[in-house]
């Protein structure tokens, strides 16, 4: 990996004659990585925050069912601090994110590979990469990979250093996805219940995987007054009760 | 331990700074005391650049080596000052009494008990952030394995050093992001609440909430994050009429 070959990449982002912002980020990781798409997924701490860019409906996928279901390659990449690779998600080697990999080899995913996103020990999400067919990555591609996750971490900073102190960088407002459905709809059922938005997005959470439906789906059904929890037992669809 | 042992055992000493605790002075402290065990040298200093730009000293092997290298600085002539100007290496100078090239600094390395100089620039893609000295107390030559062990150990506390700088400001700049989104998470919590006690869309939630920290001077996040913590009730926020009729 030679530095002339880092510099290339990099010059990849910044070629464009607008300011770097963060679809290109995405587009850019896909296309230097050869992927059908890519996604950035966003964390604080342990908390996820939800997807900066997406380049396509899959990748906004494989973002939101992680979400939802709190497992997955970007996951385990960001957790671990190291690359996640499942080139063959219809035939894994190692079974993992059984809920997970259902859905996304349902919408066409084959391969996926998660790459921590980070400043040395400062942790800030993982790269979603994935693939339409299975197949491994190339001792090359790997590496360009590594480039590509170091120069979005050096990115995202950089972007976020030039904010206004206590706002979110501009940049991130365009594309970006921080699953704010959920946190209302969250503040809607605390209010139904007499919860706090905690317990309320657990509630949420478990009625979304019970009945096999996205969270955002469950939190858009909330926020639309289609659904309500309003007592211990089970949540209650307005349409069917008004029947 | 051999040499070879000792050369890696720095190497990787030197690489360890991304741990939490990672501290610049302990590092370049240790440094230049492997410096003296290692390589074939009396004393062994260091100096590092402030912000502004002024050299300052960091690290040294020794007492006698620490007041030598602020003599230096002060009277901003010598080896260390010289290579960190420059960016240009300066190997195994002599120190005569007669013949040296620092009218003030050599004299006075002289009397300190050195009588041969070696300063390494450290440096990465044409920035030079200081600069390593390493004294012996004899007039014989650092050999030039000793010289490119030096300059590597120079070369791998720099990169360090300088990841180390850009670690501290993504810790800051991701904590304020944290904030930013912790601040927005908040406030969507709170739409909910608001617009559920009180039957209102999301849009509205949030004008309630807005207007209600306006007329309270309060700050939007501050207001939201009592809401959701209980202590304001939704309900208990000022309805004001819409804007558009307002004037009626």
């Amino acid at each position: 990996m030679t530095d002339a070959h880092v510099l290339e990449i990099q010059g990849r982002f910044t070629s464009g004659a607008t300011p770097l912002d963060t679809q290109r980020l995405c587009d850019v990781c896909a296309d230097v990585a050869q992927m059908s798409g890519a996604g950035i997924m966003m964390m604080s701490g342990d908390v996820q925050r939800g997807s900066l860019c997406t380049t396509n409906h899959v990748s906004a996928l494989i973002e939101e069912l992680q979400f939802s279901l709190s497992e997955g390659p970007c996951l385990d990449a960001f957790h671990e601090a190291r690359p996640v690779l499942e080139p063959d998600l219809t035939n894994p080697r190692v079974v993992r994110w059984m809920a997970f990999s259902e859905a996304a080899v349902e919408a066409g995913v084959r391969a996926i590979f998660g790459f921590p996103i980070s400043v040395g020990p400062v942790k800030l999400g993982a790269l979603n990469l994935y693939r339409d067919e299975p197949g491994g990555l190339t001792t090359e591609q790997h590496g360009d990979c590594l480039i590509l996750a170091d120069t979005v971490a050096r990115s995202v900073i950089m972007m976020q250093a030039h904010a206004t102190p206590g706002q979110l960088a501009q940049e991130f407002e365009a594309g970006a996805d921080f699953e704010l459905v959920i946190h209302q709809a969250s503040g809607m059922v605390a209010a139904q219940l007499g919860t706090s938005v905690g317990q309320a997005l657990i509630r949420l959470q478990a009625h979304a995987f019970g009945n096999d439906q996205s969270l955002r789906s469950v939190a858009r059904a909330v926020i639309g007054r289609e659904l309500r929890f309003d007592g211990p037992a089970d949540p209650v669809l307005i349409s069917q009760s008004e029947q | 331990m051999s040499r070879e042992s000792l050369l890696v055992a720095t190497f990787v000493e030197l690489t360890d700074v991304l741990v939490d605790e990672f501290d610049v002075v302990d590092l370049l402290t240790h440094l230049t005391d492997r410096c003296v065990e290692v390589l074939d040298v009396t004393a062994a200093g260091l100096l590092l650049a402030d912000p502004a730009g002024e050299l300052r000293v960091v690290a040294s092997s020794s007492e006698a080596m620490h007041t030598l290298e602020l003599f230096e600085l002060q009277s901003a002539e010598g080896p260390c000052f010289e290579c960190f100007h420059t960016g240009e290496p300066i190997a195994n100078a002599q120190l005569t009494p007669t013949d040296q090239p620092w009218a003030t600094f050599g004299p006075r390395a002289i009397a300190s008990g050195f009588l041969s100089v070696t300063a390494l620039p450290m440096r990465l893609r044409g920035r030079t952030i200081g600069a390593l000295n390493l004294f012996r107390s004899d007039a014989n030559e650092l050999s030039e394995r000793d010289l490119r062990a030096a300059q590597a150990f120079a070369d791998v506390a720099t990169i360090g050093i300088l990841q180390h700088l850009a670690v501290e400001e993504a810790q800051t700049v991701n904590d304020q992001l944290t904030a930013a989104l912790n601040s927005r998470v908040v406030i969507e919590q709170a739409k909910g609440m608001v617009a559920e006690r009180n039957g209102l869309d999301m849009a509205d939630a949030f004008n309630r909430l807005r207007g209600h920290a306006r007329a309270h001077n309060l700050r939007l996040s501050d207001l939201a994050a009592q809401v959701v913590a209980g202590t304001v009730s939704p309900v208990a926020l000022d309805a004001q009429p819409p804007k558009r009729r307002a004037a009626k």
